[in-house]
């Protein structure tokens, strides 16, 4: 389940994870318990909480007492020292100095002479915050619509499912590419709001409406399942109305389903936002980001392989921590413990 | 960006100086490239073979009406002529028009108002054509450009009738006068026009069959014919050209050789990186497009001989807008040119060109005059921006997102940003950027721009971009907007004199004036490197043309 | 077999589906400024007599719905849709790409396919051995590869920088030649964009086949059949791979119908196989509406016709469920 493969998550039983009336405490700290005992949930979630912290806090800490420059300095004229000879940062012909084993430009630099590690840090903080923020914007609207369309069902239950169909079968890439590649041109004009064509909220609206489906169409299933059980029919028979019956009886059984889904739907979109940069329509070229640094290195891919393979690589390691995570909550929220038993 | 966007230059380049064997500048008159002795040398050129050939993507068109982008030029100029047509040499010489379809050069009368040719007989189209050449071919193929809305068609609407003929579609244009019998074709002028004998040498002008339906005949075999050495068997695009000898050719001048190869297959779709190797595996011996830049240094430290490096006609600046704060303020565009260190962007554009401060390119002859008016000097840029008043206004820098363009861009708006400006980025696909900054909707405050010829003279720089009587609304060439009354006028009589020295010192004196006004950053001219295979000769490199297949030859 | 209620339903959501999608195109890019189309169809140095001329000649200056229906007219009934790009004949190369990225998608889904299950057998049957460990850990890093990143890096290190070993020299860096043409070649330029295509649902078949198998060892029949002392080997191949392949069928329905309808679009320029993926990138690039109008209507269709028939297949495998 990846933006490369985007299919449905398969929660085989959907309404499996649920208990009467909200979870109690004791059986979230039995989720958490469960979680604590698998070695490689907790591996990912210390490697994600890592990368987190390198690009946050750690970024301005590296650039004020390493790098001494900033992911914006530009130094084409600019000379280092390095294994004792003074060399240009840019040659001639424009190719950069490479990695090597200093504080400055300690994986090389780029074509503008900037700190290739000082970007990809500070790049980091930029996919991670589309990645985090489109997530929890995607989650907030799959849940305006699937609760709704479970619970009423009928008219309103088929209306949404068709938006939603209809917003899936758009070749999700062309759908992302073409609201991207438009709004990016001219910005957006919301009434009095104007948001300029760089901003970072394009990429995070963009990857959040394109992903909703894939959010949405699993909690409504549980919704759907759950709306039968007897729990909820006797809460309505006592006169409760549909909000308070959402709030109190179904979202609380959702919460397990839609943490997981966020958790796996984070490493979705950072995935994705380094693809739309790649296709040029994804986060502006003066905000470093993983990919819109694989994209400006990928011409020079040649004489300057570091600049496309180093953020890659960054990638790589926070998808998969998230996808480990993701999978460990999985099984920690499953208290049928059907697949625990074959593990 | 680069690679997987396969893009290339939509302006033409012209070489009308030879060519540079490092950075330094060289005017001489060799044959071929320099750097190469693959061109050069290999002995006597030998009849035969079939060159494989490569172009990332379709031609704009292979249609001589509406072609209007160095490859086509570069295709067609083998597969047709015109009345006139530039000599098939390299460096300054390939700027001199010869006749071509004309018995002679044209006589002028009427104080530079009439221009009367006389045709050649014997010429014939191209199968499925066949037949000769006629002067109401040639009135028939310039009153066709009107029809389909041609881009060329402003070259030719200093022609009587011409304007008239453009909003009525109708009776034709009536100042060109073709007599089939007496084999003249004669051309009445609005107004003296130095220039129109190059308007009378671009492809825009090669004569197709009366008859040619008025629409794009790219893909057309019946109509996609012409009098050159060559014809166009096939075009499939998305997928290769095929060019065969036209049957129907005979050399009638040393101008217009019958060429060497029998074969040119074109694969489309091949990009900048697969074509160094597969030339470098010997499986493609000719690309169209320059060599993706990250291999160059590779490519001259191993296959020497191989490597080709020509001078294009070719202007690359910034624009400045001078309707635009700050950039309105003339104080502040000499700032941002003192600050602007040239060799950093060449660096950026990988050593390929050498830097300048001129208006015209080297290669037009005596009309370049080398001046070097803004030193760089950041602390006296600073101090000139300070006294402006214009500190902390936001500048937006426009590039196109094809690699290295962007991160020029980045450099300038680092230079904007030193001079106490706040600078921002934005970056448009190539496709749609030259439109985009030609409209008054986007008009930008400073923009990447990259000026090749369409013929080899300086009118075509001067004129088109800094006379502020071609400022328009949409499809605006002046993009810096600059409009100086004075100079307007001297531009207007440079360009009514007769082409030669005199008419040159006009231009050279007009690069200095404007340079004054800093209307631009010029920053590079840049140069074309190609890497071809071991048994491809007889390389020619034309400004106009580019590299021109009669002249080529394979070895066995 | 099915109703004919069924396939009408299907139809008429099919057209929909296809109606919302293309109005949903055409608003795109129309009203967000993308650059004005009669501009770039002038070339350089347009005359504003020019720009108007060809804006009325190709119907700019229509109203909106007039412009939709002359170019949906364009597409479905005179099939003479041009770009605006370059002015090529939109249909044709789209007719022509298409047979390259079938050819990636199907070698790709070949792949996927068998591995994803081979690999998910391998690690049921070894359950919690440093087997399974090992194909657990490439399958996670194989759903979290950017895979346009991948076929770069592996171009540049397998063509040009570990070139020289005789392991890799065979590798072409990029293009495509036609099956008819040479089969060894064909699949010699397609052999990394194959692998770059299926890295992902590689890892996630394997994934599920694996979950799905273990899952269903511990329903009752399959215990009765160990009861009997059937080795766990047979149990697990002859008895619950079927069953476990089912929710299979789905999911590779879906993925193959999103990998042709758009995934492509991220392999192909990489590779330079100039199939319906490079072709979308490129008229993205150049906010060029008829092509990526015909590309739309293509990619939806497919994934919509995929979904339905992946919804037959599902129920004849599985009597049990019922699809509405």
């Amino acid at each position: 389940m990846s933006v490369q493969a985007p299919e449905l998550l398969t929660l085989e039983e959907p309404g499996d994870l649920a208990v009467p009336g909200a979870p109690g405490v004791g059986s979230w700290r039995a989720a958490w318990r469960r979680l604590r005992r698998n070695p490689a949930a907790m591996v990912a979630a210390g490697v994600f909480a890592l990368i987190l912290f390198a690009c946050y806090p750690g970024a301005p800490l590296w650039v004020h007492f390493v790098a001494h420059r900033g992911p914006d300095a530009q130094n084409i004229q600019g000379t280092i020292f390095s294994g004792g000879h003074r060399i240009p940062v840019i040659r001639n012909d424009g190719t950069p100095i490479g990695p090597g084993l200093r504080g400055q430009y300690l994986l090389g630099a780029d074509a503008n002479g900037r700190d290739l590690f000082v970007r990809i840090l500070y790049g980091g903080r930029t996919s991670l915050t589309v990645g985090i923020a489109s997530a929890l914007l995607c989650t907030l609207l799959a849940l305006l619509l699937a609760l709704p369309a479970g619970y009423f069902g009928g008219v309103v239950d088929r209306s949404i499912s068709r938006l939603l169909d209809l917003i899936w079968s758009f070749p999700v890439y062309l759908l992302a590419v073409a609201l991207s590649a438009s709004l990016v041109v001219g910005g957006l004009d919301l009434g009095p709001i104007h948001i300029s064509s760089s901003s970072l909220l394009i990429p995070i609206f963009v990857i959040a409406v394109v992903f909703v489906p894939y959010m949405a169409r699993p909690i409504r299933g549980e919704v759907l399942a759950l709306r039968k059980r007897e729990f909820v029919e006797a809460a309505i028979a006592h006169g409760a109305g549909p909000l308070r019956v959402m709030w109190k009886d179904i979202v609380p059984n959702v919460t397990a389903t839609t943490l997981v889904l966020f958790t796996l739907i984070i490493a979705n979109n950072i995935l994705v936002e380094a693809a739309l940069s790649f296709l040029g329509v994804g986060v502006s070229v003066l905000t470093p980001s993983w990919g819109n640094i694989i994209q400006e290195g990928y011409g020079t891919i040649v004489t300057a392989p570091w600049q496309t393979i180093a953020p890659g690589i960054a990638i790589m390691l926070t998808a998969i921590s998230l996808n480990v995570l993701g999978d460990g909550l999985r099984d920690a929220l499953d208290p049928h413990g059907l697949r625990r038993a074959s593990r | 960006m680069s690679g997987p966007m396969q893009t290339f230059a939509r302006r033409l380049a012209c070489a009308s100086v030879a060519v540079v064997a490092t950075l330094a500048i060289a005017a001489c008159g060799s044959n071929s490239s320099s750097g190469g002795t693959a061109g050069a040398g290999g002995g006597h050129p030998q009849n035969g073979g079939t060159l494989q050939a490569a172009i990332p993507d379709n031609p704009d068109h292979l249609d001589t009406g509406l072609s209007y982008a160095t490859e086509g030029w570069e295709i067609l100029e083998a597969t047709g002529d015109g009345l006139l047509g530039y000599r098939r040499a390299s460096g300054a010489a390939g700027a001199d028009i010869l006749p071509d379809l004309a018995t002679a050069m044209p006589t002028v009368s009427d104080n530079g108002l009439t221009y009367t040719f006389h045709m050649r007989t014997g010429v014939r189209f191209s199968p499925p054509v066949n037949r000769e050449v006629e002067p109401s071919d040639i009135k028939f193929s310039i009153e066709r450009l009107f029809r389909i809305d041609s881009g060329g068609v402003g070259f030719y609407s200093g022609i009587v009738g011409a304007d008239q003929y453009s909003k009525t579609r109708n009776g034709g244009i009536s100042g060109i006068v073709a007599d089939d019998q007496t084999h003249t074709i004669t051309f009445h002028l609005t107004a003296p026009d130095g220039t129109f004998l190059e308007y009378m040498a671009i492809p825009f002008a090669f004569a197709v069959p009366k008859g040619t339906p008025n629409r794009d005949i790219s893909t057309v075999s019946r109509w996609r014919v012409g009098t050159g050495p060559y014809m166009i068997s096939q075009y499939v695009p998305g997928d290769h050209i095929t060019m065969i000898r036209n049957p129907n050719f005979h050399s009638w001048s040393p101008n217009d050789p019958a060429g060497h190869l029998d074969q040119v297959e074109i694969k489309i779709g091949t990009d900048p990186e697969a074509a160094v190797n597969e030339t470098a595996a010997g499986q493609l011996d000719w690309y169209f497009e320059a060599v993706a830049p990250d291999r160059l240094t590779e490519l001259k430290a191993r296959y020497p001989s191989q490597v080709h490096i020509y001078p294009r006609n070719d202007i690359t600046y910034f624009l400045l807008n001078v309707r635009k704060p700050p950039m309105n303020n003339l104080l502040v565009r000499k700032a941002i040119n003192y600050a602007t260190d040239r060799n950093a962007l060449v660096k950026i554009f990988g050593g390929q060109g050498t830097p300048t401060e001129n208006i015209l390119p080297p290669t037009l002859g005596s009309s370049y005059v080398r001046q070097w008016p803004y030193p760089y000097d950041p602390a006296r840029a600073k101090a000139m921006v300070a006294r402006s008043g214009t500190k902390g206004m936001t500048v937006e820098v426009w590039s196109h997102a094809t690699d290295p363009v962007p991160k020029a861009a980045q450099y300038m708006a680092s230079v904007l940003d030193s001079l106490g400006y706040h600078a921002v980025v934005k970056t448009l696909d190539e496709g749609v950027y030259f439109d985009t900054i030609s409209t008054e909707k986007g008009d930008p405050q400073m923009a990447f721009v990259q000026f090749d010829q369409d013929y080899p003279e300086a009118q075509d720089f001067i004129d088109v971009q800094l006379n502020g009587e071609r400022i328009v609304n949409v499809g605006n060439q002046n993009t810096s907007n600059i409009n100086i009354p004075a100079l307007n006028k001297q531009i207007d009589a440079a360009r009514a004199m007769p082409l030669g020295a005199a008419r040159n010192a006009r231009w050279a004196e007009l690069d200095k004036e404007f340079m004054q006004q800093a209307p631009w950053v010029p920053f590079l001219n840049r140069t074309l490197p190609k890497f071809v295979s071991p048994r491809l000769h007889g390389l020619v490199f034309n400004g106009t043309y580019y590299e021109m297949f009669p002249s080529m030859w394979l070895s066995k | 077999m099915r109703s004919g209620r069924f396939w009408l339903r299907r139809l008429s959501g099919l057209v929909l589906v296809l109606f919302a999608l293309s109005v949903m195109v055409f608003v795109i890019f129309n009203v967000v400024p993308g650059g004005d189309p009669a501009l770039r169809l002038a070339g350089r140095h347009p005359t504003p007599a020019n720009i108007a001329a060809i804006r009325h000649d190709w119907g700019f200056d229509k109203p909106v719905w007039t412009q939709y229906a002359d170019m949906m007219d364009r597409l479905f009934i005179k099939h003479d849709l041009i770009s605006y790009q370059d002015q090529t004949a939109v249909l044709p190369t789209i007719g022509r790409a298409i047979p390259k990225t079938m050819s990636l998608a199907i070698g790709a889904a070949v792949i996927w396919l068998g591995f994803g299950v081979l690999f998910g057998v391998l690690s049921a049957l070894n359950q919690g051995k440093w087997v399974d460990r090992i194909l657990t850990v490439l399958a996670m890093a194989g759903i979290s590869t950017p895979i346009f990143w991948l076929g770069a890096v592996l171009l540049y290190l397998l063509t040009f920088a570990w070139h020289s070993f005789p392991l890799f020299s065979w590798i072409p860096s990029g293009g495509y030649v036609a099956l008819t043409t040479s089969p060894l070649q064909w699949a010699e330029h397609l052999i990394l964009p194959w692998i770059c295509l299926s890295v992902v649902s590689m890892g996630f078949y394997s994934r599920v086949v694996r979950n799905s198998l273990l899952e269903v060892q511990s329903a009752d029949y399959v215990r009765t059949a160990r009861a009997m002392g059937l080795s766990r080997r047979r149990v697990l191949l002859r008895h619950t791979l079927r069953t476990a392949l089912i929710p299979l069928t789905s999911l590779f329905a879906l993925d193959f119908g999103a990998a042709v309808g758009g995934t492509v679009i991220l392999i192909e320029p990489v590779f330079g196989i100039n199939g319906v993926g490079q072709y979308a990138q490129q008229s993205v690039a150049h906010l060029d509406l008829p092509p990526l109008m015909a590309l739309t209507l293509y990619g939806g269709f497919f994934i919509v016709i995929v979904n339905a028939v992946a919804d037959v297949v599902f129920t004849r495998l599985d009597p049990r469920i019922a699809v509405d």
